[in-house]
């Protein structure tokens, strides 16, 4: 087993210190770390010139079918709050999902652009947090927990476009808070990616921990 | 085309949301490599950073109507890209395939040859560099392929820079272990 | 006969003494709970008021299983169990060497022992947060990442090795996230908490006071240049 770098190796290593900063001790070991950032390669990579017009072609193809850029979203994995990512949540089977979801489409208009602008500062000691959930087939979710005594008429999530993602903003305090989602009034779920504690009636609750830097789940 | 190469990101992301669709190839023509070889870094391999890079474009436009700060679209697309080379690896890794087929072309036709020890010590190192995991992997090519600071990763990544320094710091020691096995 | 009734009567006035001073609790409940809740849990609560415990914590528990549409049994055992670990919380905090532990400390240790760590570890984690890491929190935290699948010991070596590196209260609240992390990506529980334990135990505090942000080290330039 190799053994680890010195802590002092290590801030060499990040920059802090230079060699001559470390104990003479050290420094042969200073000199091999060194020697293995100075393989790093760091040569420019350039794709290949054809790339803008493969994006170009097909941004064009997804702009002229909106039924078939809803769907896409639909099936493709959700990456839709990059901070607060929140897995696609299934209660009812993938197709029945799907058919809602195509029965929608034709019902609604097009998502209009320009989604809730998130203005994540921190006044005394709250932020933002925006609660994302993937639910195609609700009509009503809202999210309850420790922040709002569970009151599930007190943040109600507003409906993003056709595509069944349900969004809202709340001020929350630093610290940690536990929540669940509450589906068409009377389904509890909580978020599937996040970490779950039990919360005394068999069931579990999630854990968001709102910081200074905004909220994480994961 | 009727590019306005001078206008903002900001400004293209609006007029793309407003339906002049053709504005979008602005963003494309301007960071169309500026993560080509993070992507490549991540990845291990050009063709798979060419598909990452397209597809992360093509989902910027997709989810255009969610970036929260158009003035930051590279930020933004970052993230796309990002998460898309995590999910990338985690494919691999359920299909049992590892990164260590990487080509060799990854390293760039311009590579002027350096001596052979050199050269080898290169080509250990990209090997040991696959073996981390991806967030290790991450943070050692921003701070040490792209130049960034500490800081700057913590922007980009929405870490903090005492858990990317523990992140970097577990990737310090596992690199040395991969590079005495190697040796 | 008559002892039985006196005893009853003194019992009696006892009983509604406390009760008048928690009317605030029928209050809070009435319309949220089923109704049989309501006095069991003002019950709960006047007992919890006179050892010392917070009762706020016993409130929102009750509010949470009416929201939930939870029976009234199930809510009432609940607040029973949230009563009972609170007692213990206090019970370790004040022989863990905290004499007059605040609500907020009480219930983050009840949060931990309701997670399986242990009193012992509680006192110990409750101990280790000097400022300006705040205890509750901190017990709030190794609480999670026990709910996360984290062992005891290597919850504690984790939490103890970000304080005494020097991390944020913040990065202290993140660390179930990273943990996190670590599992999407195919470390165990224990692996992921492992490994940030091990890198917090090398890694310099962030912003020490006087310390040398990166990349200006004493007048040197980058000493890794290729």
């Amino acid at each position: 087993m190799t053994q680890a770098y010195h802590q002092l190796v290590k801030r060499l290593l990040d920059g802090e210190l230079s060699l001559s900063d470390l104990p003479p001790e050290l420094r042969a070991e200073g000199a091999e770390a060194l020697r293995l950032l100075g393989a790093v390669d760091r040569t420019p990579v350039l794709l290949p010139l054809q790339l803008d017009a493969r994006v170009m072609a097909e941004v064009r193809r997804r702009a002229r079918s909106p039924v078939r850029r809803a769907w896409r979203r639909l099936v493709e994995p959700r990456d839709v709050e990059l901070r607060l990512r929140v897995r696609p949540w299934v209660v009812w089977g993938g197709a029945l999902a799907a058919a809602a979801t195509v029965a929608l489409l034709l019902a609604w208009p097009p998502a209009s652009p320009g989604g809730t602008r998130l203005v994540r500062t921190a006044a005394s000691d709250s932020v933002y947090v925006r609660f994302v959930l993937y639910a195609p087939g609700a009509q009503r979710v809202a999210v309850a927990g420790t922040f709002n005594q569970w009151d599930q008429n007190a943040a109600r999530l507003v409906r993003l476009g056709a595509d069944g993602i349900w969004t809202i903003t709340l001020a929350l305090p630093q610290g940690q808070h536990q929540y669940a989602f509450v589906v068409d009034g009377k389904r509890w779920v909580p978020d599937p990616a996040a970490p779950g504690i039990d919360d005394g009636f068999g069931r579990r609750n999630s854990v968001v921990a709102v910081t200074a830097h905004g909220a994480r789940t994961l | 085309m009727g590019l306005r190469e001078q206008a903002t990101d900001g400004e293209v992301v609006h007029a793309v949301l407003a339906g002049d669709v053709e504005q979008y190839a602005v963003l494309v023509h301007r960071y169309r490599d500026r993560y080509a070889r993070f992507a490549a870094r991540m990845l291990g391999s050009l063709d798979a950073a060419e598909d990452a890079v397209q597809d992360a474009l093509v989902r910027a436009f997709d989810q255009l109507a969610q970036c929260r700060e158009p003035d930051k679209f590279a930020g933004w697309l970052f993230l796309i890209l990002r998460n898309r080379c995590f999910a990338e690896r985690r494919r691999q890794t359920r299909e049992g395939r590892g990164l260590e087929d990487r080509d060799e072309a990854v390293a760039g036709p311009d590579r002027p040859d350096g001596n052979v020890e050199q050269v080898e010590r290169t080509r250990a190192l990209e090997q040991a560099l696959v073996k981390l995991t991806p967030e290790q992997r991450e943070v050692f090519v921003l701070k040490h392929v792209e130049g960034l600071a500490y800081e700057e990763i913590a922007t980009m990544t929405g870490a903090t820079v005492a858990s990317l320094k523990m992140r970097m710091h577990r990737a310090y020691d596992r690199l040395r272990e991969l590079l005495k096995e190697h040796s | 006969m008559r002892r039985a009734a006196l005893a009853l009567a003194i019992a009696s006035s006892g009983a509604l003494h406390l009760a008048a001073q928690q009317p605030d609790v029928a209050a809070r409940l009435n319309g949220r709970v089923p109704a049989e809740v309501v006095p069991a849990v003002a019950g709960v609560a006047a007992s919890a008021a006179s050892r010392g415990l917070p009762v706020e914590p016993l409130i929102q528990k009750a509010i949470e299983g009416g929201a939930k549409g939870r029976p009234a049994q199930q809510v009432i055992a609940a607040v029973r169990a949230l009563a009972d670990q609170l007692g213990a919380a206090s019970g370790a905090l004040r022989s863990g060497g905290f004499d007059h532990p605040d609500a907020d400390l009480v219930e983050g240790g009840a949060y931990a022992l309701g997670a399986g760590l242990s009193v012992r570890q509680v006192q110990h984690l409750a101990r280790a947060s000097r400022p300006p890491y705040e205890p509750a929190l901190t017990l709030r935290v190794a609480g999670t990442l026990k709910a996360l699948g984290v062992p005891p010991k290597n919850t504690l070596d984790l939490v103890e090795g970000l304080i005494n590196a020097g991390g944020s209260p913040s990065e202290l609240l993140d660390l179930p996230s990273e943990v996190q992390a670590g599992v999407a990506h195919g470390e165990t529980p224990a692996q992921a908490a492992d490994g940030l334990a091990r890198a917090a135990a090398h890694a310099p505090g962030s912003g020490p006071p006087g310390g040398v942000p990166p990349g200006q080290a004493k007048g040197h330039g980058n000493p890794h240049k290729p």
